[in-house]
């Protein structure tokens, strides 16, 4: 039987991995002198089976063999990128403005982001319609729960709302 | 007392503020659901931040009117595009379409409006017929029972997951461990925190269902940027008058489709796990099968309209009955008005019905409410319909991902609950794109603490394990647990003609016998009596197929 690595395997032994480290972590957790069910008993379980499990999907995918060549599929750094390019803006610019909304708060860091994401999943063409599009949305968003639902959303230390 | 119930419960939805929610919860639940890789569930979850600050009647009932009008939105782009809007909408576009392009596009609307409509209101009938009596036997369940239950569902959701059910059961076990993380309900101990106050505190289970759900969904829908870029349709103007009257006439003279696609829907939404995507086609099937014309179907047929849309309208009923009698939500969906009944510190369990009766005959009144309202909605909403159609993918997603992170916010006004969104979308998107099935890991994070309160409390009184599979209820969900994993290779096994899959519905009627058997009252131990027989009865033409062959 032919037995070689694909994504499935790498995905399985990355969770064989994970359930190793918290079943490590489990003997961290605090034992009460109360309580029939130790605290740490149901994560232990949870992880043994999910421990198990993975070991299977392991097997399984290890049986499966390579992944089916697609020819489509990106190669090389710069078409894997491309493959990925609107994936990774999203991430890159939401996780952006949760590090920003400390500094610019919720209104203009919503904005901002709203805008470069629009910008950098449509391009540079609309520009104009991404800017209007970004303001009425989250700027009608924000009345709402500042105004409407009485939410107090987070204020940007450099600008003060 | 009950009149007294249900006049308060009536109060409650029936102000104008409440109505006017409605009508918007309606409309945007029609667009949500007629933009394809918009789903329902994401529709729903994403509403729940508004409804937080509302009385929880009001907030429910909001949250319904998004559900109804989500899995009756499908059928516009279904029937006038051809591309289905959710997945439950499928099959209406089988003969919707072709029916539209035939030169009928409103005789087709008409049969999908009506078709969800009467779906929707025996299904929500149904709801309020089994739902209290579902919850009288609920109040026998014990802890071991509650806990296998639970085990039950997880098993069921993931074998639907199909030849995947190893992926299904994992990211069921990941739901309940992302469900672990931070402090111990019963003693408060803290779990899996690494020294951090983020993960101390655990991850708020709506901003983990937004993220899995909603989050990686739109990443997948924005994956490809030049469909990105594209919008659903680029055609003009869709003029369509809706043919109410001639479809209603239609649905008269085929009142048993209506009335068989809706149990099939009904008892699709009770099964965990299964929705309207699988009960659309399973009563698109049925239809075909049981008509006098099957080889028109697929050419424009009424039947192959009415079957999908009044299944896929009746699942709700049937999701919202185990939630509303047991606690334990029947889909995804469900899941979410369990959460939000969570936010308003209402635990649904088998005596909701008796203790929260006001808010539980609102749920029930709204439905019915949010029914009619999507009657009169469709009309309205085809021409927005139109106009949402023309916006390019990547502005929709882009707006919602900013909507998202200013709801998941509001929900407990904490900045962590945003990096939960944020690190779940990314898992979600992985998990996706591994072809893991995301209901398990959903309803893993929704039922995670009570399973593992129901373990914790079956211990404390007994600490016997055998309990657990010996109890009358807790051996009756294990057996049905242990069948319904063996499922996805039973399927596989029929379709490549394995006699031994005759044995599977013998062998589990049989086993079944013996917890019945073991249950109070008459009823119960007749019925162990009757699948004993039917068991014994199906085992011998199984036998005798097999001896044949």
């Amino acid at each position: 039987m032919r037995m070689s690595l694909n994504r499935d395997s790498i995905a399985a032994i990355l969770l064989l991995a994970a359930c190793g480290g918290l079943a490590v972590a489990s003997f961290d957790i605090r034992e009460p002198d109360y309580g029939q069910l130790s605290p740490a008993a149901w994560p232990r379980l949870i992880v043994g089976i999910l421990a198990f499990l993975s070991l299977i999907y392991l097997v399984q995918s290890l049986r499966q063999g390579p992944d089916e060549a697609d020819p489509e599929a990106p190669r090389g750094l710069g078409a894997l990128f491309a493959h990925w390019r609107n994936v990774i803006w999203c991430f890159v610019l939401f996780g952006a403005y949760l590090l920003a909304i400390p500094y610019v708060g919720m209104l203009v860091g919503g904005i901002v982001f709203v805008f470069a994401l629009l910008t950098a999943l449509g391009g540079l063409r609309a520009i104009l319609l991404h800017a209007v599009i970004a303001i009425v949305t989250v700027g009608g968003m924000w009345l709402i729960f500042s105004y409407g639902l009485q939410v107090l959303l987070p204020r940007g230390e450099w600008t003060g709302f | 007392m009950i009149w007294d119930n249900l006049a308060l419960a009536f109060a409650e939805i029936a102000n104008l503020q409440t109505i006017l929610l409605m009508i918007s919860g309606v409309g945007v639940g029609l667009l949500a659901g007629s933009i394809p890789g918009f789903t329902i569930a994401m529709a729903v979850v994403l509403t729940l931040p508004f409804t937080f600050s509302m009385p929880p009647a009001q907030g429910l009932a909001t949250m319904i009117s998004v559900l109804v009008g989500g899995l009756s939105g499908g059928l516009m782009s279904g029937i006038l595009t051809g591309i289905p809007g959710t997945p439950s909408s499928v099959a209406t576009t089988f003969d919707g379409f072709p029916m539209a392009r035939g030169g009928e596009p409103g005789f087709a609307l008409g049969l999908g409006v009506w078709s969800s409509f009467c779906g929707g209101m025996i299904s929500a009938t149904m709801l309020v017929l089994f739902a209290p009596q579902l919850a009288r036997i609920g109040l026998e369940f014990q802890p071991w029972d509650f806990f296998m239950l639970v085990i039950f569902a997880l098993t069921v959701t993931a074998s639907l997951a199909g030849a995947n059910l190893v992926k299904g059961l994992i990211a069921g076990a990941m739901g309940l461990l992302a469900r672990t993380v931070g402090e111990d309900e019963a003693v408060g101990v803290g779990r899996f925190d690494f020294g951090s106050d983020y993960l101390l505190s655990g991850f708020d289970f709506i901003a983990v269902l937004i993220g899995l759900f909603a989050f990686s969904q739109l990443l997948s829908d924005v994956r490809d940027p030049e469909a990105a870029k594209r919008s659903l349709t680029d055609r003009g103007g869709v003029r369509v008058r809706i043919e109410h009257r001639r479809a209603i006439r239609e649905l008269l003279k085929r009142w048993t489709v209506v009335i068989r696609s809706a149990l099939i829907g009904v008892f699709t939404g009770i099964l965990p796990g299964a929705g309207g995507s699988i009960a659309n086609i399973l009563a698109y099937d049925q239809a075909k099968k049981a008509s006098k014309e099957p080889e028109k179907f697929g050419e424009g047929h009424p039947e192959g309209i009415i079957a999908p849309e009044t299944s896929n309208n009746a699942v709700e009923g049937g999701a919202l009955t185990p939630l509303m009698a047991l606690g334990i939500p029947g889909d995804v969906t469900a899941a979410i008005i369990l959460g939000a009944l969570l936010i308003h510190d209402i635990v649904p369990s088998p005596s909701f019905i008796a203790e929260e009766p006001v808010l539980a005959y609102s749920i029930f009144i709204a439905f019915f409410a949010a029914n009619f309202i999507m009657l009169g909605m469709q009309t309205v909403m085809l021409r927005v319909f139109v106009l949402v159609t023309r916006i390019r993918m990547y502005m929709l997603a882009a707006v919602i991902l900013g909507f998202a992170s200013i709801g998941v916010f509001a929900l407990n006004n904490v900045d962590d609950d945003m990096w939960t969104l944020f690190w779940f979308g990314l898992l979600g998107f992985g998990m996706r794109q591994l072809g893991f099935p995301l209901a398990p890991m959903i309803l893993g994070v929704v039922l995670g603490n009570i399973a593992e309160l129901n373990l914790s409390r079956a211990l404390a009184i007994d600490t016997d394990l055998t309990l657990f599979v010996t109890r009358p209820w807790a051996m009756f969900f294990s057996i049905v647990a242990i069948f319904s994993a063996v499922f996805p290779w039973f399927q596989a096994a029929r379709a490549r003609g394995a006699r031994w899959t005759g044995f599977y519905a013998p062998a589990m009627l049989t086993a079944l016998t013996l917890p019945l058997s073991q249950m109070d009252g008459w009823f119960r131990p007749i019925l162990a009596v009757a699948a004993f027989g039917l068991g014994c009865l199906l085992a011998w033409r199984a036998y005798g197929r097999a001896k044949t062959a």
